[in-house]
């Protein structure tokens, strides 16, 4: 975090010097942000095509949502389906009271009861952990880099002014920055997936049901037809597993830390919870 | 929660307070007195049961405990899990003070343990047109009423009157978005 506090004020910094013409384009991320802040959950409710379910219809969901949350000490969510035969779950609103948790109708197909209290009890965390909020103050300064190059792409590439060695220099430093930020709240993200991790299994008292309903998730997941992938991509940050999977990915910019590791995690939790 | 908690994500679960537990013996008076409201001798606790070996330990020791203890004040008591996995000891007497005595003890013998995270609640089942419910919440310390009717619906109506009424001898839960309610209460 200390990491990523230097490079955001080393940014600001650039971002300084580069005068004026800026403040439109920190207005205008700004407000976009401040969107995806408030909007968050409807967002990514729309876009999952989640529908937030009422107690008579999923009785037995709402009940296990209930009872988790009286043992978190926080209040009740919406609770909202996605009918997809991707087993998956994802939380989203930009604090306690406001917050959806979702999971699809493959999740419920594919866990029993225990793991999909895991799962649940995975994503309660996040939303306890207010992990919405700082993931979205996080995405904001890579954002804001991002936009800075793409700004000094655009502008200074055909500028032939005296200044453009330093505008060339400013834009090699804010691709640096960017990418160097990128590394840092992916590797923010991951931590916070063993804190949910951990979270899920203080709440439930029993590491091992998260870790098999991890192992039942990734063991279907790559064999499932990604048709929605453009869809879903955008949305992985707040995924139990992410829908991108494979190895191409590199693991310094996953969000999510392999479920190999995610189960040794719970492995190790699982001793400390005898003792 | 402090800030760098709150970065790293290290929010912790909340301890089971137990100290107001014992509130609803004399509120149990003003209830009869004020409502109409008799306890019918039934109250029971639920926790999350866990997989640790040091919890099937606990539960030996709790079973010992309810049979020593419920001789003594002549309490009924069963264990029962329910569909969610949940467990319940659920004790019967008509002596209310020694529901609520045994319902300490219990959960104080739990938390002993380092079960404090896993209580659910405890509940007091209250009869008087309808069934009512006295739901404490361990991690609150405070209690909450809770009144079904009929499948999956509440009387909110009932359950703020008996707020109104007995604010000021019962810790009562002020966020009402953590009144959860429990449905297929095995009292």
């Amino acid at each position: 975090m200390f990491l990523l506090a230097v490079v955001y004020l080393f940014f600001l910094a650039v971002l300084f010097s580069q005068g004026a013409g800026m403040n439109i384009m920190l207005i205008f991320i700004g407000g976009f942000m401040f969107l995806q802040y408030f909007m968050s959950d409807k967002l990514v409710l729309w876009s999952m095509g989640a529908k937030i379910v009422s107690e008579s219809e999923q009785p037995k969901l709402h009940e296990t949502i209930t009872r988790l949350c009286a043992i978190a000490d926080l209040p009740k969510p919406k609770v909202a389906v996605v009918d997809s035969p991707m087993p998956n779950a994802f939380a989203t609103g930009r604090n306690p009271k406001k917050s959806v948790v979702a999971v699809t109708t493959g999740l419920m197909k594919t866990l029993n009861q225990g793991e999909l209290e895991a799962v649940l009890a995975h994503e309660l965390s996040h939303v306890k952990n207010r992990d919405v909020m700082i993931m979205t103050i996080a995405g904001f300064l890579s954002t804001v880099a991002f936009f800075l190059v793409r700004y000094l792409l655009f502008f200074g590439g055909g500028q032939r002014s005296r200044e453009s060695g330093g505008i060339m220099a400013a834009w090699l430093v804010s691709i640096v920055v960017w990418i160097v930020s990128l590394i840092l709240i992916r590797t923010l993200s991951r931590y916070r997936e063993f804190a949910a991790d951990r979270g899920a299994a203080l709440i439930t008292g029993a590491p091992s049901n998260l870790a098999s309903a991890l192992m039942k998730i990734s063991g279907i997941m790559p064999r499932i037809p990604k048709d929605d992938l453009r869809k879903v991509e955008g949305m992985n940050a707040f995924f139990i597993i992410p829908a991108l999977s494979g190895s191409s990915v590199m693991k310094l910019f996953s969000t999510h830390p392999s479920v190999e590791k995610r189960i040794a995690a719970l492995e190790k939790l699982e001793t400390e919870l005898e003792f | 929660m402090g800030f760098l908690d709150a970065i790293l994500g290290k929010s912790k679960l909340p301890k089971a307070k137990v100290d107001k537990l014992f509130a609803i013996s004399t509120a149990s008076i003003t209830l009869d007195v004020n409502l109409g409201l008799k306890p019918v001798g039934s109250a029971g606790i639920c926790f999350k049961s866990m997989e640790s070996s040091r919890y099937a330990a606990a539960r030996l020791e709790i079973e010992e405990l309810l049979q020593y203890s419920c001789k003594e004040t002549g309490t009924e008591y069963k264990v029962q899990k329910d569909e969610f996995n949940y467990l319940w000891v659920i004790l019967k007497d008509p002596d209310f003070e020694d529901l609520v005595t045994n319902i300490h003890l219990i959960s104080q013998t739990l938390i002993e343990h380092g079960f404090s995270e896993q209580l659910l609640c405890a509940i007091y089942r209250f009869q008087g047109e309808g069934t009512v419910y006295w739901i404490y919440n361990y991690k609150q310390g405070a209690y909450y009423p809770f009144v079904p009717k009929g499948s999956h619906q509440r009387d909110n109506k009932l359950e703020f009157r008996l707020r109104s009424v007995m604010e000021s001898e019962l810790p009562i839960e002020k966020n009402v978005e953590k009144w959860y309610p429990l449905w297929g209460i095995p009292l």
